[in-house]
């Protein structure tokens, strides 16, 4: 989700009346956004519905994206709502969220990954509390320093560095073993 | 408290997490089909058609009200938005529309008296913030009036062509996802008012 020039002149094309500009935009943050919605989610179909959602969104609120150079920042934030809103609706309508076995079955599948490293991370991170699964893949695998995501979910940097050592210490807990075996 | 970036399991587990996952090839296909059904601004058209003059009459009997209750307060960012009443009728929220389906003129209200311009933007414009500038009476008072047809709408007030602010008289939208506070106002055909999503 690279944010600078490419961004800025297609979020213009798109309000200049070019809607076909913004399928640069999908395909310029589609990779990240469903990596990210594939980790918080652990579900390969509502991750892509998550971020389908949120490029929809994105579209139709284009006009108040104060810095189109930054599209990418500003997007990220409409996709971290869009799965804190479906996981709380999932989590509302069948009391669960990624922990049940079925969610697992469909669990995104990574290009060149390790399957059974793979699976044993879902399972961890679906035990985790979601705002430290958020937090942590904000951090460690999005890359984003505690300021940036302090913008985008609203919290303190003092509570997000919080989750992030929360989220830490349990994934240690959990999957020390299996990566000891590996 | 202890950083984590260097610890080689978190590391791992990250690098694992970093993989694409593969988008089903059709994912941009629905992305710009639904993208396609709705455009991110009113078509100039639809718009041109919104805007015409209409006689439809706004008395100003619930800005005046509105600023009067609020005139005291002259912190930047001290908003209020009344929407319009029938003519001659007394200050309130009603909105009768002239007919069924046919757009009716709301009138947002806000007081700043340290405002150097404020426009309306909403979901009916497109977020344009450009488009519907406020004029500003006396004491600080910015208005203007939009017609809308029945619909719900999200709207926010942009201070200074850069600060977004909700209606403080307003329910505040439910589902933010744009990072800015934005007010939800609903014109209905027989009855509008403000109300929450």
């Amino acid at each position: 989700m690279s944010d600078g020039g490419p961004d800025e002149a297609l979020v213009r094309r798109v309000l200049e009346g070019d809607v076909e500009a913004f399928a640069g935009l999908v395909a310029r943050h589609r990779d990240r956004g469903l990596r990210f919605a594939a980790a918080m989610l652990g579900d390969a179909a509502d991750a892509e519905e998550a971020l389908q959602d949120a490029f929809i969104r994105a579209y139709r609120a284009l006009r108040s994206c104060r810095e189109p150079a930054k599209f990418g920042a500003w997007f990220l934030r409409i996709l971290v709502n869009r799965c804190r809103t479906r996981a709380a609706t999932r989590r509302r309508s069948a009391g669960l969220f990624v922990r049940d076995e079925a969610a697992l079955e469909r669990a995104p599948a990574a290009a060149g990954s390790d399957p059974e490293w793979r699976e044993e991370i879902t399972r961890a991170l679906a035990r985790l509390d979601p705002l430290q699964r958020e937090a942590f893949l904000l951090k460690h695998v999005e890359g984003l320093d505690y300021e940036e995501m302090a913008r985008l979910t609203g919290a303190g940097t003092s509570a997000l560095k919080m989750r992030v050592m929360r989220a830490c210490e349990h994934l240690r807990s959990m999957l020390g073993e299996a990566n000891d075996a590996r | 408290m202890r950083d984590d970036s260097d610890d080689p399991l978190i590391g791992r587990i990250a690098a694992e997490l970093r993989h694409p996952v593969p988008a089903r090839p059709d994912f941009e296909a629905r992305v710009m089909a639904a993208v396609r059904a709705g455009p991110p601004s009113v078509p100039a058209r639809a718009w041109t058609w919104l805007s015409e003059p209409r006689a439809v009459a706004v008395s100003p009997l619930s800005a005046l009200a509105l600023a009067a209750g609020v005139g005291a307060l002259v912190i930047a960012g001290i908003w209020s938005a009344s929407r319009s009443t029938r003519p001659g009728g007394a200050a309130g929220v009603a909105i009768e529309p002239v007919a069924a389906a046919a757009p009716s003129v709301v009138t947002f209200v806000l007081v700043d008296p340290r405002a150097r311009s404020v426009a309306l933007a909403g979901d009916f414009d497109g977020w344009d913030r450009s488009h519907l500038a406020m004029r500003r009476g006396a004491s600080g008072l910015w208005t203007v009036d939009v017609p809308l047809a029945p619909g719900r709408y999200r709207y926010a007030f942009v201070v200074d062509g850069r600060r977004f602010v909700a209606d403080p008289t307003a329910p505040p939208a439910v589902d933010d996802d744009f990072g800015q506070p934005t007010s939800v106002v609903t014109v209905s055909g027989a009855r509008a008012a403000g109300g929450a999503l």
